[in-house]
């Protein structure tokens, strides 16, 4: 048996922002799992523990004594490395130099590129020890934060004050120099016996912590309430106490006069303590978790009710502020709030939505609605000027919609006001009402013109991938979803146009290759959002096809997909296959229309009555938006009369004209599916069996 | 324990903190926001020389006026204030042991350190640190300075501003700043309810705005005019006013949203001036 020895690294810290604590962890995980391999210790899976004070990192068995490692370095080519009359040649001179060794030692390997000189080199390993107390310091700063600080004169950052670290291998604790933080003093103990010690004084387990929590809140509102907890707010509270418990709270009846959006805001701001409803109501009951059984007594929990009740009192005084004047008296103070610089005023943008809007219903055929979604429009970011949304930004759109309720505003009208920032990610809801869908559509469309235009939208997502400053990708991804549910049948070309069209000389851009790269952009999302379809390429082929006209890219999608099996479905993208290649080699000419008195062989005259003949109807089937019957009709119209027609005529003679009327035929036919349902060329192997 | 009246704490906070070595500076004599706005912070926090101190500071914050209506909100109350510099490295326990020589017991509440970036935009200053929570009620602003005046700090102070009243709130257990003690026989809303309202009245329909738009013009001429004869302290004395005119006109609903950050940059640019002066790097 090797010698092993536990390792455990801990840094103690003052309070850390509780949505630091998880990735720091995982910083560190990462950081000694791939520090030990790189310098050859072995593969090691690192555990973590973590509170508002303290990062973890435990390790498992890590070998005392380093084994000595036999390292291949591999050198030049051996076609290189040697003249034709077998000596060696500079290359092969230089690397034995550089590695310390003879020519006479370079071996001959063969590897997937080729022959390799290489070199087998003997290395004493660096004992574990060593090896920490070098690397740890370097893994501390190394810990990324969204924000870090300075609090002494060694200049030392992280995202707050460091108290002390204690690093122990074995019972031996490692001299780790950081900054001016001193090393904490323990009594000798294993790392493992470090860890059962402090267990006993609080939860270091996160994951632990988090089921207690919400255990204790769902044993507490058993019988009062519904099960409900807001998850952001659970995963805050579990790194803001060690020792978790619960109690129940309650408040003066009258602040449910509140709108519910207002009270959740309230006690999850402020208090950071959970709301609890009954049959979907808030009722006046609330759940605090303290750090403690100490502070789980009645004067913690009146203190809480009355500071509740203070700030609820707060929020009662802003809304009836909000309420004096109807929200429409505010329009013009939106004048002075910029959307964003360079893209005006939040009173042009309203003006913008009103006019995408109505755009919007025309060509969705939803003309009824357009009285209510221009209101709605002209009122919906009124709201960013009131008390309360001043006081809780998230409410934004919420209150907007209450306050056009409490204006005398009509429902649909208060209903697409409060639902226009839907959905806010990708797990959140969408909007149920179409007036809503319509000027959320509006709105994103707006977002995703206007931040692009300014050039920085766009481009920062294509180079970065995982940022989105501008929320363009959120825009995106939410323009389409919404479309998609409510089955609007929009041409995103054209919406996207009329966007850019309203913005006027605030962008200055070529239309139409600024309109093609936030198509390509939507389009991107589209494929995205089409799941995990096999093959890939059918995606491809159905968003080659059609206009942009979101909900019939899935219907397409979904009717190909479950067809995808058929022997039909394979004839007709054998179809398109083999007209495609043939048209492939014909791309400079110019291809007219078929004539007929040019047809010289029996089988074009087949070819061409199939095309006749079946045109109307799979146009029609098409039209329809059955695509399932149109596939089946334009195989079974084509593939054996064009399987024959191959066999038998060659396409691609000497006689121009000729040549071209047959192309001209073949044309006809790949357009009549490819057009408007998919290009099946695109699929990988397609083999009728 | 005898229940500390709100003048009793001023004087225990003070005791606590003079024996930790803090100079007990007295409150400024103009307007201000924050303690931080004290030139015992604002000048002091600049240079590397060591600097503890600690006081009293009245501070207006014309918007938050409730008309003496709300038992939390003010537009006129009690900061105290404490500048460490450098910041000591038990820094967190010595607060701890401050609320604990008020009668607070730390261990029976819930005390937390939750997280907070602290910014003044008028002053250019900036910090990170914690709101301290007392049963869910902030008391204090715990705040490690990174940047005053637009300037990075070599040496870092860290900054303590207890809320005077909701500490006396808990001391007191008193849900109503107007209910507490000020001393025996006198309450907080007897010395301060008048000068709530009226001042809630002042701040939102009455104060002029002309003179203020005035005010703050020359305000800021006058800053500007000192800042080129050398004169740091008096310079600042007008800056400070200059922003307090700012704080009127918004709570007048004077300043439209496009205008308010341009007020608060030319503030800034103000400040920021004085701090270079201040540390004769002009």
């Amino acid at each position: 048996m090797k010698d092993t020895r536990d390792f455990l690294l801990e840094i103690a810290t003052e309070d850390m922002p509780a949505g630091y604590v998880r990735p720091a962890l995982k910083d560190l995980e990462q950081s000694f799992s791939k520090g030990l391999e790189a310098s050859g210790i072995g593969k090691f899976s690192p555990v973590s523990f973590g509170t508002k004070n303290l990062l973890i990192c435990y390790i498992k068995g890590l070998p005392v004594a380093p084994e000595a490692s036999s390292k291949e370095i591999v050198g030049p080519p051996k076609r290189i490395a040697f003249d034709k009359d077998n000596n060696p040649t500079k290359q092969a001179i230089g690397f034995a130099k550089n590695q310390g060794v003879e020519t006479g030692d370079l071996k001959v390997k063969k590897t997937s590129k080729g022959e390799y000189m290489v070199i087998q080199k003997k290395e004493q390993g660096r004992t574990a020890k060593e090896l920490l107390q070098e690397k740890i310091p370097d893994i501390i700063k190394g810990i990324r934060f969204p924000k870090t600080m300075r609090w002494d004169d060694s200049g030392l950052k992280f995202a707050r004050p460091i108290e002390s670290v204690l690093a122990l291998f074995g019972k031996e604790r490692l001299n780790i120099k950081i900054g001016n933080v001193p090393q904490k003093k323990v009594a000798p103990l294993f790392p493992s016996q470090y860890l059962k010690k402090l267990k006993k004084t609080c939860m270091i387990d996160w994951k632990k912590r988090k089921k207690k929590i919400k255990d204790k809140i769902l044993k507490a509102v058993k019988g009062i309430g519904e099960k409900a907890i807001d998850e952001n707010l659970l995963g805050e509270v579990t790194f803001m106490v060690d020792s978790p418990e619960v109690f129940v709270g309650e408040f003066d009846k009258k602040f449910l006069d509140l709108p519910g959006g207002v009270l959740k805001a309230s006690m999850a701001k402020h208090q950071r303590i959970f709301p609890v409803s009954k049959n979907g109501r808030l009722i006046n009951k609330f759940i605090a978790v303290v750090d403690g059984k100490k502070r789980k007594n009645n004067k913690v929990r009146k203190n809480y009710e009355k500071i509740l009740e203070a700030k609820l009192k707060d929020s009662l005084f802003f809304l009836n502020e909000d309420t004096k004047n109807p929200l429409s008296d505010n329009i013009l103070q939106l004048k002075d709030l910029i959307f964003h610089k360079g893209l005006g005023s939040m009173f042009e943008k309203i003006e913008r939505l009103k006019k995408l809007c109505s755009f919007i219903c025309d060509k969705s055929g939803e003309s009824s609605l357009k009285t209510d979604i221009e209101r709605a429009a002209e009122l919906s970011k009124i709201d960013l000027v009131t008390h309360m949304v001043g006081e809780f930004p998230s409410l934004q759109g919420v209150m907007g919609g209450e306050y056009a309720l409490r204006s005398g505003e009509n429902k649909n009208v208060a209903t697409a006001v409060r639902e226009h920032y839907l959905p806010q990610g990708a797990d959140d809801g969408l909007p149920q009402s179409k007036a809503g869908a319509i000027l959320a559509i509006s709105d994103k469309i707006d977002n995703v013109v206007g931040f692009s235009g300014m050039g920085v939208g766009m481009e920062k997502i294509k180079i970065s991938g995982s940022l989105d400053p501008f929320g363009t990708r959120r825009n995106a991804f939410g323009i389409i979803r919404i479309i998609k549910d409510k089955s609007f049948r929009l041409n995103l070309d054209e919406l996207i146009e009329k966007g850019i069209e309203l913005y006027g000389v605030k962008i200055k851009v070529d239309t139409v290759k600024f309109r093609n790269q936030i198509v390509d952009y939507v389009k991107d999302r589209i494929d995205f959002l089409m799941g995990d379809v096999r093959p890939l390429e059918l995606k491809k082929a159905v968003l080659k096809s059609g206009s942009f006209d979101v909900a019939d890219i899935f219907k397409r999608q979904e009717a190909l997909v479950g067809i995808k099996e058929e022997r039909y479905f394979l004839e007709a993208a054998k179809v398109v296959e083999r007209t495609g290649n043939i048209l492939k080699g014909a791309k400079k000419e110019k291809i007219g229309e078929v004539e007929e008195g040019l047809f010289k062989e029996g089988p074009e005259r087949l070819v061409w009555d199939a095309y006749l003949n079946s045109k109307n109807k799979i146009q029609d089937l098409i039209k329809k938006e059955k695509y399932d019957e149109a596939t089946r009709e334009y195989a079974g119209a084509f593939y054996e009369v064009l399987h024959d027609f191959f066999g038998k005529v060659l396409v691609n003679t000497e006689d121009g004209p000729l040549r071209l009327n047959r192309l001209a035929m073949m044309k006809a036919i790949n357009a009549l599916y490819t057009e408007r349902v998919a290009d099946l060329a695109l699929l990988p192997q397609i083999v009728v069996k | 324990m005898k229940k500390l009246t709100f003048v009793q704490v001023i004087d225990k906070l003070n005791e606590f903190w003079s024996r930790q070595g803090c100079v007990i500076v007295q409150p400024l004599d103009t307007e201000v926001g924050a303690g931080t706005f004290h030139p015992a912070t604002f000048f002091r926090s600049l240079d590397k020389d060591p600097w503890k101190a600690a006081y009293v500071q009245p501070s207006r914050r014309p918007t938050d006026g409730r008309y003496a209506d709300n038992p939390l909100r003010m537009q006129y109350y009690y900061q105290y204030q404490v500048l460490i510099k450098p910041s000591p490295r038990d820094i967190k326990k010595i607060y701890l042991d401050s609320l604990k020589a008020l009668g607070i017991d730390v261990k029976g509440h819930e005390v937390r350190f939750v997280e907070d970036d602290w910014e003044s935009p008028t002053l250019g200053a900036s910090g990170l640190g914690w709101e301290v929570w007392l049963d869910s009620l902030e008391i204090t602003q715990f705040t490690y300075f990174q940047q005053v005046g637009g300037k990075e700090l070599d040496l870092i102070s860290c900054e303590i501003t207890y809320g005077l009243e909701r500490i006396c709130m808990f001391i007191q257990n008193k849900f109503n700043v107007f209910d507490l003690d000020w001393q025996h026989g006198v309450k907080y809303g007897d010395m301060h309810i008048r000068h709530e309202t009226e001042y809630s009245k002042y701040n939102f329909e009455e104060a002029g705005i002309d003179m203020h738009l005035k005010m703050f013009e020359s305000f800021e001429k006058e800053a500007l005019v000192l800042l080129d004869k050398d004169l740091a302290y008096p310079a600042y004395s007008f800056v400070l006013k200059a922003s307090h005119a700012f704080n009127i006109l918004d709570a007048r609903g004077a300043v439209s949203q496009s205008e308010r950050p341009r007020y608060i940059g030319r503030v800034r640019t103000l400040a920021k001036k004085c701090a270079e002066l201040y540390l004769g790097n002009r």
